[in-house]
């Protein structure tokens, strides 16, 4: 009984959106508009975590909506327009991480806000430990080493754990988003995490 | 469960994805089995590391940024043609139903199936209500729109049949046109100020008659004049009386009837500009002490100051009044 409620509830909170949708797609823009309005900060919040750069993310963020534009009277209500927008960031994400894993093959080296690199492994100090690490690296060196240890995973384990691990997405939503089964979805997850232990594991 | 397995469920478990079942099959697989108790806490300590790591909110000017170039980038593409529209309407349409093709066709039994059961049953019932409907036929009348039934009077149905007999009182709104001279009209504007329940109504109806009255056309005293008594003594609202008032002026002097009216308003008007419109229009009659004697009661005991000193300016002004 609650399950329908919610759903219905879910349906309620959805309508507004299909209007929007609808208008969008007979050519308003002011429609559009408010979708992305709508969406926005979850794209860039994506694409700024994944690609760890301002500049990629707003890369992605423009070429994501000029596609959703384009694109807009294909979306048929079949799925959530949030799975079909994050289908399309996620797309452009995936090209993004290929694109640099040819670039910068193995580098422990990411981009901060300003675009100037950090070099990890020169700044983190050698007397690490596994067990406390909150206690003997400071929190953002930390990060970055995680960072770079995610730069290691293919760009889809890389995408799934993204989507699993920080966006606390369904793995059968992400299979959706990926175009792909759950089943999938679940073996890249595990491989993924099995990866990153291995990374993580030499800072023992 | 052998330990593979269990370290993928390990990983479905930490994210919250594992079912109940198997959550249980891999508890009792841990209890016995160190290597996976150890995977799960490589795990754990995985996700806290991970966590080191946090999504941030995009900072503002990021979005600021991307906002602008995004709104000069779709304000440089042309607008989509009426026809490009078309066709991808109709190419969404089209995938719709190709997507779908069972449950249109479902759809088309289903609704085929209704038609025809609603055929049926519309002829049996009609079938089975015929000869009754002949009857009433016979005796119904047409019957008139609900919003012109005032009230149901009676309702009684005749014994052993489905024949009812309703008495109803009818309210057709009409309309009319005509001269203020015209008697009709003139009734239906007394009746007017005399039973709407409209203030604006009385108010329009009796400034009409008023001005009637002030230019004498045709202001009997069994007409018009009594209107405006009825309504000077009775109306609740104190700009209708004022007016009523004011069509009586002229016949004080002449008609004992609406003086004593208008004596009646300066003594009893609760409403002071009436009472001071009635000290003004009393104009002086010889023969009628009672003028005089409402004149002084007023400048005696009106609890308004200015209706006392307008009344002893009238009596001391106009000696004549007896």
């Amino acid at each position: 009984m609650n399950g329908g409620k919610s759903a219905q509830d879910r349906l309620q909170a959805r309508a507004p959106e299909m209007e929007l949708i609808r208008e969008a797609q007979a050519g308003s823009r002011s429609a559009f508009d408010a979708l992305v309005r709508q969406y926005e900060h979850q794209v860039l919040r994506l694409a700024l975590h994944l690609t760890g750069s301002e500049h990629d993310a707003e890369d992605i963020y423009q070429e994501a909506f000029l596609k959703a534009y384009r694109y807009i009277g294909n979306f048929r209500f079949e799925c959530s327009f949030y799975t079909w927008i994050y289908r399309i960031v996620t797309n452009l994400c995936l090209d993004q991480l290929r694109r640099r894993k040819t670039r910068r093959e193995d580098h422990a080296v990411v981009l901060d806000h300003s675009g100037d690199e950090i070099d990890l492994l020169a700044s983190v100090s050698d007397d690490r430990s596994f067990s406390n690490p909150a206690k003997e690296l400071d929190r953002k060196v930390l990060g970055a080493y995680i960072q770079a240890a995610l730069g290691k995973l293919t760009p889809r384990e890389r995408m799934v754990f993204e989507l699993k691990h920080y966006q606390g997405l369904r793995l059968r939503t992400i299979g959706e988003m990926l175009n792909t089964t759950e089943e999938t979805a679940k073996n890249t997850l595990f491989r993924a995490t099995k990866k990153l232990r291995t990374q993580l594991a030499e800072l023992r | 469960m052998n330990c593979e397995l269990a370290h993928e469920r390990i990983v479905t478990a930490a994210y919250g994805e594992l079912p109940d079942e198997q959550m249980h099959e891999l508890e009792r697989h841990m209890t016995g089995c160190p290597d996976c108790a150890l995977e799960r806490e490589q795990l754990r300590a995985l996700k806290i590391l991970a966590d080191a790591h946090p999504v941030m909110e995009p900072p503002a000017n990021l979005v600021a940024r991307s906002r602008l170039r995004l709104e000069e980038a779709l304000d440089a593409l042309p607008p989509k043609r009426w026809y490009e529209r078309l066709t991808q309407r109709m190419v969404n349409n089209f995938a719709s139903v190709q997507a779908a093709p069972v449950a249109a066709c479902l759809l088309l039994v289903v609704g085929a199936g209704a038609g025809i059961l609603g055929g049926y049953e519309f002829a049996q019932s009609r079938a089975a209500h015929a000869a009754t409907l002949a009857r009433s036929a016979a005796v119904a009348q047409p019957t008139p729109p609900a919003a012109e039934i005032a009230s149901i009077s009676s309702i009684v149905r005749q014994p052993n049949s489905e024949i009812v007999d309703v008495s109803y009182n009818q309210v057709v709104p009409q309309h009319m046109q005509g001269s203020l001279d015209d008697p009709k009209i003139r009734e239906l504007l007394m009746l007017a100020s005399e039973n709407s329940a409209s203030p604006l109504v009385r108010d329009d109806s009796v400034g009409l008659l008023a001005a009637e009255c002030r230019a004498g056309h045709g202001c009997q005293a069994a007409g018009i004049r009594d209107a405006l008594m009825v309504v000077l003594r009775y109306d609740k609202n104190a700009g209708v009386r004022q007016k009523a008032l004011e069509g009586l002026e002229p016949y004080v002097a002449v008609d004992q009837r609406v003086r004593d009216a208008v004596l009646e308003a300066l003594l009893n008007d609760s409403d002071p500009r009436i009472r001071t419109e009635a000290v003004n229009v009393l104009q002086p009659v010889e023969a009628d002490t009672s003028v005089r004697q409402v004149l002084h009661t007023v400048a005696n005991s009106d609890q308004n100051p200015h209706i006392r000193t307008v009344s002893r300016e009238v009596l001391s002004r106009v000696p004549e009044i007896q």
